[in-house]
């Protein structure tokens, strides 16, 4: 039997948020959540109080100037998880503003003690802790001075057997409040506007005796309250996880749904890989993805797609729209341009967990990269990268397309560099031959495969993709000077002569 | 006892401030049951929203109260911080029993239906439930009565 204390963890209520705690509130901590006027501190107070406001565990919230009290009660009220029941049995409000209007913060530290003596309360929020600052410029002499105000108001909130809050607005990387390092949790809020776009992050900044998801995450706010997207976490696959990238990638190989291109594979995709289609504009990208989730309802196999088509009735093919409407294939269309990446990866991943898919489409990158807040786009690539690895681990087979422009001076497969993060590509592309535009398709890689290396010509029609002969007779294809290439005849007879 | 619905709201205010005036009222047991109803109020309110603010309140209440009943200006006009109840008090002090009890009647209610414009008749119908006689007694001192 051990003699170390064990410390519950108390679920937040808050979806994400336990996550980036690293599993939790320690109970009887201390925490501080701090952050600009907006930025949802006052929310995440409540959301959190009413998740875990019980009659054996009740809440005492202390509002000071802050916010005048109606006000916030008006308005935290718009959120679903504001539970009017659960006022005054479980939760009481009390507030502070007489106390701390005189500045004298004896009183205001008093006031506090006694509630929470009168109440026991397993839970105590204290906000805002701005307004209490602000007020110390009024404070009389002989008093308790604000820092060790704030001192004493944390060690009280520390010894008492509940788990407590600390509100406020204050934040300085450069001159840390001592409160800071009294507290057992730090969470610090923060919105940041780009142009049109506004994103919502959260850092653990410290949380005792647990490891945090290191970073900014980044939540959103609803009418349901705070929602946080935890960074996608990329297992490492040197041993050590429990699930190393690609442990759920079998030797089976999956049909493409297009004839002719499982040949080219070497036998169809290799389950679990992901393979990057890149072309240019209507080049036949989406009909192929179409095609393999179309290929995997014909086989029991459900998939997903990720839609960032701006007007998705019209460019989505009717097929994908009879699939979705049967309830074979999950639809995730946005076309909202504040997105996190790791928000797109979450909704993604629970709607393969309730469809049990095994394919999934993203059409395309370059919607992607458009739905993306200008915020992320500077780290598009690194989070394609958490992405592709989160969607290996979970052993699904992607196919994702990219929007390539033509460019007959270099071979080039994506314009995100993604080309290395993907397990196999195919490359289509316009030719002119005969004074026609014509299409071809090549596949550039198959990861620890063999696969053909030809340029085969292409046709869409209404029954999908027909791929053809290779493009024989003609050399310089993918230089947009397609010349024909000498017949072997012609060849024999340049010898002779 | 319940504010969401009216009827029922209307009639907790009334049996509670005839309840607290007493078997044989006049203006000043009215005068002294309103303020009694207003301590309790207080109590329920000011640690949830501030003294000054339910201050502020209940002068909105009065004022639209006083609409009805102009004599109740008087202790709409005291401005400053200081709470109105003792204003209200002698002005209704000053008035038939009836006319006390209806003004009485009306303050309340307007009170209670303003702050259920601003947190909701839900949660004013917690905060407030303590402040209304219980039905039990108001049931039984009814058919005492």
């Amino acid at each position: 039997m051990s003699d170390k204390v064990t410390i519950r963890r108390l679920a937040t209520g808050v979806p994400g948020l336990d996550a980036i705690l690293g599993g939790g509130l320690p109970e009887f901590s201390f925490n501080l959540i701090v952050g600009p006027p907006g930025s949802g501190k006052t929310t995440l107070a409540h959301q959190i109080m009413f998740a875990l406001a019980t009659k054996e565990r009740p809440a005492l919230f202390f509002t000071v100037l802050g916010e005048p009290p109606l006000k916030m009660l008006r308005y935290q009220q718009q959120f679903s998880f504001f539970d009017p029941a659960k006022v005054t049995e479980s939760i009481r409000f009390v507030n502070l503003s007489d106390e701390v209007s005189t500045g004298n913060f004896d009183e205001v530290l008093a006031r506090v003690t006694k509630e929470v003596e009168a109440f026991s309360p397993g839970l105590v929020f204290v906000d805002s802790f701005r307004s209490v600052m602000l007020e110390a410029t009024h404070q009389p002499q002989g008093t308790l001075s604000l820092q060790q105000f704030t001192q004493q108001l944390g060690i009280h909130l520390s010894s008492w057997q509940a788990t407590t809050f600390l509100v406020g607005e204050y934040r300085s990387d450069s001159d840390p409040h001592p409160i800071f390092t009294v507290a057992d949790g730090l969470l610090s809020l923060d919105q940041i506007v780009h142009r049109n776009s506004m994103v919502r992050q959260m850092q653990v900044l410290k949380m005792r005796g647990q490891a945090t998801r290191p970073g900014m995450q980044t939540f959103r706010i609803s009418s349901a309250g705070i929602e946080v997207f935890p960074t996608a976490l990329v297992r490492d696959d040197t041993g050590g996880t429990k699930e190393p990238a690609g442990s759920r990638r079998t030797k089976a190989r999956v049909a493409m749904g297009v004839p002719g291109l499982d040949d080219m594979l070497g036998g169809g995709l290799p389950s679990g890989y992901s393979m990057l289609v890149a072309g240019p504009s209507g080049s036949g990208k989406t009909i192929l993805a179409t095609a393999f989730l179309a290929e995997g309802v014909r086989r029991g196999e459900p998939g997903v797609i990720v839609a960032f088509e701006q007007t998705p009735s019209q460019s989505r093919t009717r097929t994908i729209d009879d699939m979705v409407r049967a309830g074979q294939v999950g639809l995730i269309n946005t076309r909202s341009l504040d997105l996190s990446i790791d928000e797109i990866v979450q909704n993604l991943v629970s709607v393969i967990h309730r469809m049990k898919a095994t394919r999934v489409v993203i059409d395309s990158l370059s919607g992607f990269e458009l739905a993306v807040a200008p915020t992320f786009r500077e780290d598009f690539r690194e989070s394609l990268f958490r992405m592709v690895a989160v969607l290996s681990g979970l052993g699904v087979t992607v196919v994702m397309t990219s929007e390539l422009e033509d460019r007959y001076t270099d071979l080039r497969f994506s314009p995100y560099g993604s080309a290395f993060l993907t397990d196999a590509i195919v490359v289509e592309r316009y030719i002119e031959i005969e004074s026609r535009l014509k299409r071809v398709l090549a596949v550039v890689k198959v990861r620890g495969s063999a696969h053909s290396n030809e340029l085969r010509q292409f046709e869409i029609t209404d029954a999908g993709i027909i791929i053809g002969d290779p493009v024989r007779d003609y050399e310089g294809l993918l230089s947009g000077r397609a010349t024909q290439a000498p017949t072997v005849n012609a060849v024999k007879s340049a010898k002779l002569r | 006892m319940p504010t969401g619905d009216g009827n029922l709201l209307r009639e907790a205010i009334r049996t509670t401030l005839a309840l607290r005036a007493g078997r044989l009222p006049d203006a000043d047991t009215t005068a002294e049951a309103t303020a009694a109803t207003w301590r309790l109020v207080t109590v329920q309110l000011a640690p949830v929203i501030g003294a000054r603010g339910l201050d502020l309140l209940f002068s909105r209440a009065l004022q639209q109260t006083s609409a009805a009943f102009p004599w109740l200006a008087v202790a709409v006009d005291r401005g400053g911080s200081a709470s109105p109840l003792p204003s209200l008090m002698v002005c209704l002090a000053g008035q038939h029993t009836s006319t006390a009890a209806e003004a009485s009647y009306t303050l309340l209610l307007t009170f209670t239906e303003l702050l259920a414009k601003l947190i909701g008749e839900s949660l004013t119908t917690r905060l407030l439930a303590p402040v209304w006689a219980p039905p039990s007694l108001s049931s039984g001192q009814e058919s005492a009565l």
